[in-house]
Formats: structure tokens, C-alpha cells, sequence
């Protein structure tokens, strides 16, 4: 077993790798550069020329690519390209921000769609069961941003219970912050839970129908100590995946909220990386997200190691 | 007594905002004021009511990570307000767009406007407490010259030969031709004044009302009062500037409080604006335009049938009524209109909406279909070029309309592809706006239209003085473009912003949102 | 009918009724799932002939009212007998342009959909049951793809090359179709674990047969409950990328951007244009509950026996 997690923790650092090479890949297909951006409409070849070579875009490639990995080795993620302020300094605060709505909303939604999750696949087709499939389902089933302005325009504009935006100076307290970023944490809690409540139901009744279940049922097991003991261990590792999947999600892809709220967080920064070309800032940015997703794979990875018996000696 | 009573009332007018200072000279005027003492009624009007304190949030739509202070940077409301706050110009721009003194204590020119001079005040200071001279000024203006300079804002002073200390507080611009505009231009809002030496502009210095106190790219920034500010002004303790960028939030913002003063509002949202209480609209009318351009070598522009036919096609009043909501005018394919007082030439022939005819002048182009990009660089482009598409379906004509993102449209599509979307926003003068975009060698020509009659129209009137002559030549230019060059414009829009009805005082410059920028230096809060 | 007998039932005795016994029964459905593939059938209907059964082109503006007065400003009008959802934001008719809609968005999706399960399943399998080197090589790719933001992926493939209907599908269809591979070699993994697959592989059976005898079948339920919120997925990744700007060209209707672009109109209230965004928030709900209650009604029938009728 050690010799497989310590195997899957150095494939996760050579995937590290890899995706420093895809983000920089990616980033090459992107037409124009943020000397143009930058310029914009008034932009003349002279004016284009002197700022590039101002903002260093006129090195090659691979000079770039070597500059970039030398920086990420060494910790300077470097400048970025159209404000001129370091990366880190965008980084430090909205980094900040992200993990403080992704932590709250998985700490609230983590225990609680499992839970939920539980108990429907505990009496499926019950009410109950309904009633979570139902709610779940319609969560997810409608666009996130209009869930969100939705909540906005009655908890907001018509009640004024909550801030309508987020907006954050940085030198708020913990529970002043958690005021403020009530409504885009409410709004995730509701997509986030809905999926993982689904995908947990999903997962038990799965396990619920494989042969040695159906021997416990034979045996006369109840069916509670059934799930509990058999079937949810069982299908730990499709339900950890998952939740891995929802906090990669919560750090990368909650650009939407973050631009209706506008709370600072890293998604929008990359978004307004790509849409000024600052190819550094968006390399920073995808590096953060496929580090944290890299990261909790694997974290998922060793729990469905540990978890799954036949995994863990192998033959 | 009467006219007491109605000077004392065009006064609150002023001051509430509901009636622009250019509005209330003339009313004053019509009543009998003589002109000096209208000017004075306007600055006194301001400045004895105007109440010191309070601080207030405004949003504002486009910002990001490029968020700058380098005034040879800004590109967005956002920046131009920060600068407003941060600096000073030489000259300000009145309301009705006269440039006036600012750091600039007196300026003028010799004859053929070749040679300006400015005097530079004496009694300003940096917010370092160091004092403002003509190295100061000279360091700044030619950070926008020279092939190294990377100012957004250089093509405007590509005529300036040099920028010359003649004493420690008076400097001149040699320019190679006449340059009567200079002045106007000077007010534009990149030619801010920075410290001599000045690289770092992460935390700069500056002179303006307001002193910064924390500023995130992206994100927002703090300015508190500069209590050893040079003039009145800098009403609020403190202001604070941040983004929302997506419109429905910045209007629930206002309306939940979160902000008090917001930019850019969608005109679908004026209904949810107009109805709520202690909110105010504040619309100012300007000459931002919104329109389509054909290339002049290519296949569309090069066709003067096509192009003929793309202007008969547009709805120009349904455009106005439907996408602006009233808040702007019909355009006459033609960049100047009423904005640009008396330099608007009002009494050119419609270019009216007729299907028939643009269906028998597209037969006779022998073009068959057409494609055109479309971008939302002005609210309403994208639904502007999907009007024009319906109207081309219904004369039988296709026309594909490719909606593209905004990010890299003016790199990548604009003056590239045939026939895209294009916006302006206002210039201070009519002839810096023909300059720019219709002069046959302007590097920011939407079409590379090329009119060998604008270019010597362009010139005499630069150097031009009279104005009577000034309007001919204006009025000879903006007949050419409406009938000839091949851009459509079917409508000018007015900048939409709304306030808490608690602010008073914002001017109404039609050169950028809130008056430009310059509500930073001269609104104030009612305690 | 399931759930009258369950009441009657004590709860110890419950396991007796487990649904998730596999069935030996044909297709059953409750009479809510009835109703819910009365639904999925009216939108694939629509899907099919909504272009000709709306009253309006897509495209259409609504200039006039029926006597043929002009309307002042025909923009997010309430509903009328002439426009029977109002119109949108521009002025034109929702109700015809959610008909039209139903075409694009239920098409753009089943085709992303299938395209992900086939890429996925074929890949996700494949590494399961080859193991090594494939396994990891294929598995190691598609992290790295997974590994990216969606939505940051979709941003830079539409700025590099546009946004069409073609691309839209190969985008979301490829997304997709790395998170479908992660859970069908999950499943698959533990499938080939299990002794009735070693008992296989003892036996000497090829992987082709392994495959499509004993692992598909038995991974088959699970993905197909995922299916229907895979499909939301879909849905819903097109719509993030119109609220971005990038979604689906216009005038063409999608249910999605129609949810953007008339979301002002939720801010207005009910007389300013709200109906013009629920309407398709409404139609994208209806469709996609209605699929994974389908789906969910059969696997709870059936179970494990699903997995035959659905491979």
C-alpha cells in the first residue's frame, strides 16, 4: 500500500509538470497580445512596437517558457504585464478571498449533502427521497447566476438582510467578511450540495446492487447497517472523487459568482487575465487551479486506495 | 425681483443636478445677466453650497488587473476617475467643453496657433509636499513623445515638435503645424501632471484633490482628502472606487445601498432606476457613437451602392427608442452632432430609411450576402448590427452577423475585416474627431476611407479662426462623410450613470461618465 | 405504488422491498416518471418542428401590435394575446424563440452529451482494464486536461477560435468526456477487481470480451444516472460561457443565453420583462428534472439489471 501512495504522490508531481506545459501551451493559441490590448483603438505599429518591448513580449518562446519555470522554481511568479504590479501582490489577497468562501462552503455543504445523500439512498423512493432528488435536482437544473440575482433581488435589493455585493477591503474580521459574503456563499452552498447529494445517493444504491450486498440482504442484515457499514465504504471512492471535483470547482470555477458579487477571487483575475492577454498572470492563475486540482485528486486517490481492500493488496 | 427669484431657482437647478451648468448659463443669460457675471453665478453657485465631508463608494464597470495610475495607461472610467483624483491637468474642460486654466494659471498662443505658452501657478504643491515647476510639466508632456513612449494618448500629440522649459514656471509647445485644438486636447484626460522623474507608478505622486491611500488592481482603491489641496474642492473625506462588472449588479448595488454612485447603466434597467426613490438618473447627452465600418479596399466598403444601401437599411429612430430608451439621437451616419455645438452642422439631408431603394442599390452592387463582426463595444452594438440583419432578411439580402468577443476586438478585427462594429467616444472638439477617425492618412480610421477634399478641409480648419468660416468648412466635411464615407452611424448615445439623490454638484462634461471624471474634484455629499 | 407498499411495510422488513434487488421485470415507470417522459417528448418535439410551429422567426422583432400601430418601445412587453410570453429585451417574441431555442439547446447538448460518454467510456474503460502504461499514460493526460478550469478552457478555445455551434459541441464534449472517463475507470476499476472478472481472466477471455460482458454492464447504471446531470452540465457550461459572451451566436435562441440576456428583465418584475427569463430558465429546468427523474425511476425499478438494457 505505501509503495503505491508514494508511487501516485510522485506521478502527482510529474503531472505538476505537465500541466506547466499545457498552461503555457494554451496560452500561446491565444491571438493578440496585451500590448494591443492595452492600446486598444489608438494603437499605431510604432506605439505597439515600443510597448512590447517595454513588457518583454518580443523574447521567443522558449526563452519565455525557461524564464517562467526558472520564476515558479524560485517562487517569483513575476509582473504582471498590463497593470505592472507583481503577481503575488494580485494573488496574495484574492487567494485570500477564494479560500475563505470555498472553506465555508464546503465545511456547510460537505456534511451536509452527505447526509442528505444518506438518507435517500437509505429508503429510496421514499417521500423523503423524493422530496431530496427533487430539490436537488431543480438546484442544479436552473443557471447558477440566475439562482444568484435571484437571491440578490430579494435578500438584497427588496429585504436588504445582506450586501448585494461583496465587495471587500481586505481589513474586514472574520465574521464582518462572512456578513458580507453571505449571499455568494449561500448561492454555492445550494449548486455545490445539490450535486454532491445526488452523486452520493447515486454512489450508495450503485454498491447497494453488487453480488455481495445482496448476500448481506440474504443474510438478514437490516438494511441500515447494510449502508453504513458495507455499502458506504464501498463507495467512498466515486463520492471522495466527487467532492474533489466541487473543491477544485470552488477554487477555479466560480468565475460567474465572483463577477456578480464582485468579490475578488482568483477566478475572475484569470478570466481578466485571458480577456488583457497578461499571459503571466493567467499562467499564475492555471497554475494555482491545476496545482489545487492535481493536489486533491491525489488526496482522493490515497483515500480510494485506503478505503478499497481489494486496492490496497493488490494481487 | 422675478428675475431674482428665477436665477435663485435655475440655481438649485444647477446644484441638484437637474439642469447642466451649460443650461443654466443660457438661462441666466436669457434673463438678462450679463455673461461675465453668468460665469460667475455658475462657479459662485457651486462653490458657496457645496458642503464638505462624507465618504462615498462608486462603482464602476470595466477594471481588472490592468488598473493603472500611470496617466499614459489609463484606458477605462475606472483609471480616468483614479486620475482625476490622484492629479491635476494644465487645463480643465468647462461643461460645455472650453478649456480653462487648471495647474495652468494663464495660456495662449501666437497667431497661426504654432507656438502655445502656458504659466504654470505657483502655489501648488505634490502631496509629498514638494513644489510643482516647469520641469514637473515638462517631464510629463513628453512622456507621451518620442518613438520609446508608450502612451496611449501619443497619436494626439504627433504634430507637438517639443515640449521647452522657458522659466522655472513657464513652458511652450512648438508645434510643426497650427494647432488650435491643443488646449482642448490638454484637457483630455491622459495629460495628467506627474512628478519630475516619476517611474514608479505603483504608488506616484501627484498634485490632485485626493491623496491614495490604498489602491488592489481589480479590485478598488481609498483616497482620502489632500488637506493642502491648491484650490476649493475635494468635497468628501474620502472616496472609494471599485468595480462591479457586470451591469445588474452594479444597479441592485445602488439601489441596496452598497454604492452611491454608479457608472454605465444598462438602458434596460432605467425602469428599475426611475422607479425607486432617492435615486437619480444623471443622463448626459454627448457625441459617443455606435456604428458599423466597411473597409474602403475591401469588398463592402469599395462598393458605394453596398455602402448606400447599409445606411437606407437602418432604423435609426427604433434604435434610439428601443436600444437607448430615448437616451440619445438619431445619427446621420455623420460623427459630429448637437454635442459639438456650434461646430455641428444641423441642416444636412437625412439619410432616411428606405428598403425599396436599398433593395434596387444592393441589386445594383452585385453583392449577394455579406458578413459582418459584431462586438458590444458600446451597449447596444451587437443588437444594433441584429436590427440591420433582420432589415437585410426582410429585402431578401443575408447578412451574416459573427457576434466576437470584446477582448482583442481592436487588435484583431477592427480596420482588419470588411465590415465589424465600431464606437467613439466623444472628442473635445469636432475637428479633433474628424482628425482622428476620417482624415485620409489616420492611423485610426475605422475604413481607410481616403477623401482628398478632408485633408484640405482638415487643414484650413485647424488653422482657421473665424467662425463663420469654421462652420462652412465644418459643414463641407460632415456632408462628404454622411454621404460618402462608408460608415454608418445610426445613432450617438448619452452616457447613463445614477446617483444617490444625496450627491449634488456632479458636473456635466459629455466626455466621458460622470461628467467626465470630474465629479471626483467637484460633487459633494448633503450631511 | 412503490410507495403505498413501503408504508404498509415495517421497517426491519423493508430490505424484503429493495428496489435495488436487480428486477426482472421489462421498463416500469411510476406515474411521475409518465409525466416526466411526457415532458422529455413534448421538447423533442418542439426540438423537431418548434421552428415551424412558432408564431415568429427567432429573429423576428415585433414592430407592430395586430391592428398594425406601431409600438413605442417593443422591448420586454408583457405577455398579449399577441405575444403570448412577451417579448425579450430587444423586442422580440420569447415564446418563438424558446420553440426555436428547443432546437439548440436540447440539440447542442445531447450531441456534446453522447460525444463525451462515447470519448469518455471508450477511454476510461480502456484504462481500467489494459492497466499499465495505458492506463497511466491515458490517465495522466486527462488529468492534465481536467486539471484546467472548464470554464478558463472554454474562454481561451473561443478566443483562439471563435464560437460556433461545431466548436461549442467539441468543447463541451471533450470537457465532459475527461470527467466521464475518471468515473467509468473508477467503476471499472472496482468492477475488474471483483473475482467474477478475475474467474474471466483466468479463464483466458480477451479484453473485448471482458469489456462488453462484464465490465460495461456493470458500470452502466451508475453512468447512466449520471447522464442526465451530465446534461445539465452541458446546458448549463454553454449558458456560464453566454454570461461570459461567448455562448451561442446570435440571433440563434438557446434557452441558456435567453436566460443571460433577458436576465434584466428579472430585476424589472413581472411587468418589465421577468417572464422573459424565467420562461427559458423554466424550459432548461423542466427538460433536464424531468430526464434524471426518468432515470432515476428506472434505476430504482430495475438496478442492477438496467445496465443490461441500456448497453
Amino acid at each position: 500500500m505505501w509503495i503505491m501512495a508514494a508511487r501516485r504522490i510522485l506521478i502527482g508531481i510529474f503531472l505538476i509538470w505537465a500541466v506547466s506545459a499545457f498552461i503555457f501551451l494554451i496560452t500561446q493559441i491565444l491571438p493578440g497580445d496585451a500590448a494591443e490590448l492595452i492600446l486598444g483603438q489608438t494603437a499605431t505599429d510604432a506605439s505597439l512596437e515600443a510597448l512590447r518591448e517595454k513588457l518583454g513580449l518580443n523574447q521567443a518562446w522558449y526563452t519565455q517558457y525557461l524564464n517562467w519555470i526558472y520564476g515558479l522554481v524560485t517562487g517569483d511568479l513575476g509582473v504582471s504585464v498590463a497593470g505592472g504590479s507583481t503577481i503575488a501582490d494580485l494573488i496574495k489577497f484574492r487567494i485570500g478571498n477564494t479560500l475563505f468562501v470555498g472553506g465555508i462552503v464546503a465545511v456547510i455543504s460537505i456534511p451536509l449533502s452527505l447526509s442528505l445523500g444518506l438518507t435517500a439512498a437509505m429508503m429510496p423512493g421514499s417521500m423523503i427521497d423524493r422530496v431530496i432528488t427533487a430539490t436537488t435536482l431543480g438546484l442544479i437544473a436552473v443557471p447558477d447566476f440566475f439562482v444568484a440575482i435571484f437571491l440578490i433581488l430579494i435578500l438584497a435589493v427588496g429585504l436588504g438582510w445582506f450586501p448585494s455585493v461583496s465587495y471587500l477591503r481586505g481589513n474586514e474580521g472574520f465574521l464582518k467578511s462572512l456578513y458580507v459574503l453571505t449571499l455568494p456563499i449561500f448561492t454555492l452552498v445550494l449548486v455545490v450540495s445539490a450535486q454532491m447529494t445526488r452523486m452520493t445517493r447515486a454512489g450508495i444504491l450503485n454498491v447497494m446492487s453488487s453480488p455481495y450486498i445482496e448476500m448481506a440482504i440474504l443474510k438478514g442484515i437490516p438494511r441500515r447497517t447494510i449502508i453504513l457499514r458495507h455499502a458506504l465504504l464501498n463507495s467512498i471512492g466515486p463520492i471522495i472523487n466527487v467532492i474533489a471535483l466541487n473543491l477544485a470547482y470552488l477554487v477555479s470555477g466560480v468565475v460567474i459568482m465572483e463577477t456578480i458579487f464582485a468579490y475578488p477571487g482568483l477566478a475572475k483575475l484569470m478570466v481578466d487575465g485571458v480577456q488583457t492577454r497578461d499571459i503571466p498572470l493567467v499562467q499564475a492563475c492555471g497554475m494555482i487551479f491545476c496545482t489545487t486540482f492535481v493536489v486533491l485528486i491525489l488526496i482522493a486517490d490515497l483515500a480510494t486506495i485506503v478505503s478499497n481492500p481489494r486496492l490496497r493488496h493488490p494481487k | 425681483m422675478i428675475k431674482n427669484k428665477y436665477i435663485e431657482l435655475q440655481k438649485t437647478k444647477l446644484l441638484n443636478g437637474t439642469i447642466g451648468r451649460r443650461k443654466f448659463m443660457m438661462s441666466v443669460l436669457a434673463a438678462g445677466v450679463a455673461l461675465p457675471s453668468a460665469l460667475s453665478f455658475a462657479n459662485h453657485a457651486a462653490a458657496s453650497t457645496a458642503k464638505k465631508g462624507g465618504s462615498i463608494k462608486t462603482a464602476f464597470n470595466l477594471h481588472g488587473p490592468d488598473d493603472t495610475l500611470d496617466p499614459c495607461m489609463l484606458t477605462s472610467d475606472t483609471d480616468y476617475a483614479r486620475g482625476r483624483a490622484h492629479y491635476n491637468s494644465l487645463i480643465q474642460l468647462s461643461d460645455d467643453i472650453v478649456p480653462q486654466p487648471e495647474l495652468a494659471s494663464s495660456f495662449g498662443a501666437n497667431a497661426d496657433a504654432t507656438e502655445w505658452s502656458f504659466n504654470i501657478r505657483k502655489d501648488v504643491v505634490f502631496h509629498d509636499g514638494s513644489k510643482l515647476t516647469a520641469d514637473d510639466v515638462i517631464y510629463s508632456m513628453r512622456r507621451h513623445m518620442g518613438a520609446d513612449s508608450t502612451s496611449v494618448a501619443k497619436g494626439l500629440f504627433s504634430v507637438i515638435k517639443e515640449w521647452k522649459k522657458v522659466g522655472p514656471y513657464e513652458v511652450k509647445a512648438i508645434c510643426e503645424t497650427g494647432y488650435s485644438d491643443l488646449p482642448a486636447i490638454l484637457g483630455e484626460k491622459h495629460f495628467k501632471i506627474v512628478k519630475d522623474g516619476t517611474t514608479d507608478f505603483i504608488n506616484p505622486v501627484g498634485t490632485g484633490p485626493y491623496k491614495l491611500e490604498s489602491m488592489r488592481p481589480g479590485i478598488g482603491s481609498v483616497h482620502v482628502r489632500n488637506e493642502d489641496y491648491w484650490r476649493e474642492g475635494a468635497n468628501f473625506d474620502s472616496i472609494e472606487l471599485f468595480g462591479i462588472t457586470d451591469s445588474i449588479s452594479r444597479v441592485s448595488a445602488l439601489l441596496s445601498g452598497d454604492a452611491d454612485m454608479i457608472i454605465s447603466i444598462p438602458p434596460n434597467s432605467l425602469q428599475q432606476i426611475e422607479s425607486t426613490e432617492g435615486i437619480d438618473l444623471i443622463s448626459t447627452p454627448s457625441g459617443s457613437y455606435m456604428g458599423i465600418g466597411m473597409h474602403s479596399e475591401k469588398e463592402y466598403g469599395s462598393n458605394p451602392d453596398f455602402v448606400m444601401a447599409m445606411k437606407l437599411l437602418q432604423r435609426r429612430e427604433r434604435i434610439v427608442k428601443t436600444l437607448l430608451k430615448g437616451h440619445g439621437t438619431v445619427g446621420n451616419d455623420n460623427p459630429i452632432n448637437s454635442a459639438y455645438g456650434v461646430d455641428f452642422c444641423s441642416d444636412l439631408p437625412m439619410n432616411a430609411y428606405d428598403p425599396d431603394r436599398a433593395k434596387a442599390l444592393l441589386k445594383k452592387s452585385g453583392i449577394t450576402s455579406a458578413v459582418m463582426e459584431a462586438a458590444e463595444v458600446s451597449p447596444g452594438a451587437v443588437e444594433m448590427s441584429l436590427l440591420l440583419q433582420r432589415e437585410c432578411q426582410k429585402i431578401g439580402f443575408d447578412l451574416n452577423v459573427k457576434k466576437v468577443p470584446t477582448d482583442g476586438y481592436w487588435s484583431a478585427v477592427w480596420q482588419k475585416t470588411p465590415m465589424h462594429t465600431t464606437a467613439w467616444n466623444m472628442r473635445p472638439t469636432a475637428s479633433i474627431m474628424l482628425d482622428m477617425a476620417y482624415h485620409p492618412d489616420a492611423p485610426w480610421s475605422d475604413t481607410f476611407w481616403k477623401d482628398e477634399r478632408m485633408r484640405d478641409l482638415l487643414n484650413k480648419v485647424k488653422g482657421e479662426t473665424d467662425p463663420k468660416n469654421r462652420h462652412a468648412l465644418q459643414c463641407e466635411m460632415q456632408k462628404i462623410v454622411t454621404e460618402n464615407a462608408p460608415v454608418v452611424i445610426p445613432a450617438h448615445s448619452s452616457y447613463l450613470d445614477a446617483k444617490s439623490s444625496k450627491i449634488h454638484g456632479v458636473p456635466k462634461l459629455p466626455l466621458g461618465a460622470l461628467g467626465g471624471g470630474e465629479w471626483v474634484e467637484f460633487a459633494w455629499l448633503e450631511s | 405504488m412503490k410507495n403505498e407498499l413501503e408504508k404498509d411495510v415495517p421497517e426491519t422488513d423493508a430490505y424484503e422491498e429493495l428496489h435495488d434487488v436487480p428486477a426482472k421485470s421489462r421498463l416500469r415507470l411510476s406515474w411521475i416518471g409518465k409525466f416526466c417522459l411526457g415532458i422529455v417528448i413534448f421538447w423533442i418535439i418542439i426540438a423537431l418542428f418548434g421552428s415551424y410551429l412558432a408564431p415568429y422567426h427567432e429573429a423576428h422583432f415585433i414592430e407592430e401590435d395586430l391592428t398594425g400601430n406601431e409600438f413605442d418601445d417593443p422591448s420586454f412587453m408583457s405577455p398579449t394575446r399577441q405575444v403570448l410570453l412577451g417579448t425579450d429585451y430587444i423586442g422580440r417574441d420569447v415564446l418563438s424563440r424558446i420553440m426555436w431555442g428547443a432546437r439548440t439547446t436540447i440539440g447542442i447538448s445531447f450531441v456534446a452529451t453522447i460525444l463525451a460518454y462515447i470519448v469518455g467510456i471508450f477511454l476510461g474503460v480502456t484504462a481500467a482494464v489494459a492497466g499499465k502504461w495505458t492506463d497511466a499514460i491515458l490517465s495522466r493526460s486527462i488529468e492534465v486536461v481536467l486539471s484546467f478550469p472548464s470554464i478558463m478552457l472554454g474562454l481561451i478555445t473561443i478566443a483562439a477560435f471563435g464560437s460556433s455551434i461545431p466548436i461549442l459541441i467539441v468543447l463541451s464534449g471533450l470537457i465532459y468526456a475527461a470527467s466521464v472517463f475518471r468515473i467509468a475507470r473508477a467503476l471499472s476499476l472496482d468492477i475488474i477487481v471483483q473475482d467474477f472478472v478475475e474467474v474471466t481472466r483466468a479463464r483466458g477471455e480477451g479484453l473485448w470480451w471482458i469489456i462488453t460482458r462484464e465490465v460495461l454492464p456493470n458500470i452502466a447504471m451508475p453512468l447512466a444516472t449520471d447522464f442526465g446531470i451530465r446534461l445539465i452540465f452541458i446546458i448549463l457550461f454553454i449558458s456560464s460561457l453566454s454570461f461570459l459572451g461567448l455562448g451561442v451566436q446570435p440571433p440563434i435562441s438557446d434557452w441558456g443565453s435567453m436566460v443571460r440576456e433577458n436576465l434584466q428583465g428579472l430585476a424589472n418584475g413581472f411587468s418589465g420583462g421577468a417572464i422573459a427569463t424565467i420562461a427559458p430558465a423554466l424550459a432548461i429546468a423542466s427538460l433536464t428534472i424531468a430526464i434524471n427523474i426518468i432515470i432515476d425511476d428506472i434505476s430504482a425499478h430495475d438496478g442492477g439489471s438496467l445496465s443490461g438494457k441500456m448497453v
